[in-house]
């Protein structure tokens, strides 16, 4: 008998001993509120700089561009990885060429640690987290979140929810595809530790910085 | 019982490992922490109304869980297999790093990276994978100082919980010949310097599991320092370690879940980095290793189930005075604290361990701090009945003639004074003695032998009512 099956076994003869039970209603976690945008715009802010991130505010996809090129420069970023999705391509329109740096498959994470900042797509964005929800099909597109000292992540404001729990209703069916690689993950501001001392620092092995360009 | 799991020393509450006991000094920055942490915790609690509703919830969904584990596993095999992962069943450590050993070799690593797994403690991963010489790089800051300090975590969520920043300054000045520093922003560049060319360089990554979704074929991992992030997603191999009890049956469960995990864990609203794998990336390999190692004994006794509820959060750890001033080492094996005492008896056996749910003073703060609200006092309690009734060091042969010794004297009023008798004149002997047999001596190498106080109860009373 193999390992799988002789612990298959062991559980299967242990819990036909117990008693049959229905599966549980699905917890709501927290009561649906439906707050307007701009209420969710707030305490998206409040929160993310709660937890050390960034937020930028723009009205449109020009202003973002211009906004990016400016971050860029402010900051000294000599090269900037978009994940290439349409928003991104938008928004690095004002960023000069040379700077941009565009996913290849099989591009080296070496080459991609030496990157100064990436620019990331949200899927969704979290106001009473602060979280920014980001589907990583590719390799490339999972380092991008975690390798460049800076990541800045775009989103437009129709893609604000509440909560975790109202944002799971547009994730949730796409766990169930057959052929969806990679990974999703929720980014909760930048990269931190407290493992000495309980001490907060920021930037231990993933971003130091974290920007959220919302946009509209 | 496994034997597999003898190469820790086992489980002897007690013995020598007591960082705490005898040496005040240790562990000021581990009380101080874990105190931290759990006011932390009690105030998050506090403040959110529906707290003891989500216990109750997320109890009933791991009880539903672990009554269908079965269909779970399978489930799961079947969704994750489908995206091209590798699913691998062990039933024993052994059987496990055999595992991790073949598809290092298949693949041609020779350095790897581990974000933080409990489960590779237990099967003791990185001694085996030294011993085929494969460089393992624990990668989790904490992790990262105690495996540089050639020690075992102290805490289940913060591994180093117990050194100071001084005790890191010196420790990265010897081990990485890097300048002393006690200042904490600085030791975690010199980690994350480090480490950097670690995740570059390693033809592997391991890393644990915190939940695997049967109905969606997903392995979730939360962390807050990126290095799961980046373990799991920098080498062209990704290996999970994960036990049996980590299996939820529904994805659409996963809110409640985080949400628990976060705010218990480390007194946040989400953990900063929250993954959701599904299925590896093109061109990169992902296998999971389901492990039972002594797992489905838990289930041999259907009281004790809910130990499987266990989301290794921590914070029943942070909330007993025990473990607050014995630390992690003093349960002896890989899971310390009030959960420890419930499932390492189970894991390694109560011949080794079953003194460890008497590691205990049963005032019930773990039980009320449990976000999956694990009955851990009462359980407890029925592992002590069982210990004392099956073979373990609490139904040794001098346990018993103790036992037998102590009620035979408390059973009649003569005998009762006559041992009154000889304790306090046993007292007031021992003080003159240089140094003092068996566990009285580890009592009194850090504390003063307390004194017997004034006339005994009898004879006050006899002289109070003849005046």
């Amino acid at each position: 008998m193999t390992s799988r099956d002789a612990i298959l076994q062991r559980i299967r003869s242990e819990v036909a001993k117990g008693p049959r039970i229905e599966p549980p209603p699905v917890s709501e976690v927290w009561p649906r509120e439906n707050p307007d945008t701009e209420t969710m715009a707030a305490r998206f802010e409040q929160e993310i700089e709660a937890i050390h991130g960034e937020f930028v505010r723009v009205r449109s996809m020009d202003e973002a561009a211009a906004k990016l090129a400016e971050l860029a420069k402010a900051s000294g970023w000599t090269s900037l990885a978009p994940m290439d999705r349409p928003i991104c391509r938008e928004a690095i329109a004002d960023l000069p060429p040379a700077m941009l740096k565009w996913p290849k498959s099989n591009w080296p994470p070496t080459e991609m640690a030496e990157l100064s900042a990436s620019l990331v797509a949200a899927e969704a964005l979290l106001a009473d987290t602060g979280s920014c929800l980001i589907a990583c099909p590719t390799a490339e597109d999972r380092l991008l979140c975690y390798l460049p000292p800076s990541c800045v992540v775009i989103a437009k404001t129709e893609q604000l929810r509440e909560h975790l729990p109202a944002a799971w209703g547009d994730i949730l069916p796409r766990c169930f595809e057959k052929t969806l690689p990679g990974e999703f993950v929720i980014v909760t501001g930048p990269s931190r530790t407290a493992d000495i001392e309980k001490v907060l620092i920021l930037g231990v092995h993933g971003p130091k910085r974290l920007v959220v360009l919302l946009v509209g | 019982m496994s034997s597999t799991n003898s190469h820790l020393e086992g489980a002897e509450f007690w013995t020598g490992k007591t960082a705490g006991l005898a040496e005040p000094s240790t562990p000021a920055s581990l009380a101080k922490s874990a105190e931290k942490s759990n006011k932390n915790n009690r105030a998050v609690i506090d403040a959110i109304p529906y707290f003891q509703d989500w216990r109750e919830a997320a109890h009933r969904i791991k009880t539903f869980a672990i009554a269908n584990l079965d269909k779970s596993l399978v489930e799961f095999e079947r969704n994750i297999t489908a995206r091209g992962a590798t699913v691998l069943f062990a039933k024993d450590s052994a059987e496990a790093n055999r595992y991790v050993l073949e598809i290092a070799k298949e693949n041609g690593v020779k350095s790897l990276v581990k974000s933080k797994t409990m489960v590779s403690e237990e099967t003791a991963l990185n001694h085996v994978l030294e011993d085929a010489g494969i460089r393992a790089v624990e990668t989790d800051l904490g992790e990262y100082i105690v495996q540089l300090a050639h020690q075992r975590p102290m805490h289940i969520v913060t591994p180093a919980i117990h050194m100071s920043a001084a005790d890191v300054g010196r420790l990265f000045a010897e081990e990485l010949a890097e300048p002393f520093t006690e200042e904490h922003t600085a030791l975690t560049a010199i980690a994350r310097k480090h480490l950097r060319d670690e995740y570059l360089q390693a033809g592997m990554g391991i890393s644990g599991c915190n939940f695997a979704v049967a109905d969606s074929g997903t392995v979730v991992v939360v962390e807050n320092e990126g290095n799961a992030g980046l373990s799991t997603a920098t080498p062209p191999v990704h290996v999970v370690l994960v036990g049996i009890e980590k299996f939820v049956p529904r994805m659409a469960d996963l809110p409640l879940f985080l949400n628990l995990l976060a705010r218990s864990g480390t007194g946040q609203k989400l953990t900063t980095y929250t993954h959701f794998i599904h299925g590896p990336v093109e061109g990169k390999k992902l296998y999971v290793i389901i492990l039972d190692n002594g797992r489905t004994n838990i289930l041999k006794d259907p009281a004790t189930w809910q130990s499987l509820h266990c989301i290794r959060c921590g914070a029943c750890l942070n909330a007993c005075p025990v473990y607050r001033r014995a630390g992690g080492w003093a349960y002896g094996w890989v899971y310390p604290g009030p959960i420890g005492s419930i499932i390492t008896p189970h894991l390694i056996g109560f011949e080794k361990a079953g003194k460890l749910p008497f590691a205990s003073s049963l005032c019930g703060a773990c039980g009320e701090v449990c976000p999956v609200k694990i009955d851990i006092p009462h359980q407890l309690v029925h592992l002590r009945h069982r210990a004392v009734n099956e073979p373990s060091p609490m139904n040794s042969f001098t346990e018993r003639l103790t036992w037998k010794t102590w009620a035979w004297f408390m059973s009649g009023p003569l005998r009762y004074r006559l041992a009154m008798f000889g304790v306090r004149l046993g007292v007031r002997l021992a003080k003159f003695l240089p140094w003092h047999p068996g566990k009285l001596g580890g009592w009194t190498r850090g504390r003063e032998l307390p004194q017997v106080p004034g006339p005994a109860f009898r004879s006050w009373w006899k002289n109070r009512s003849n005046p």
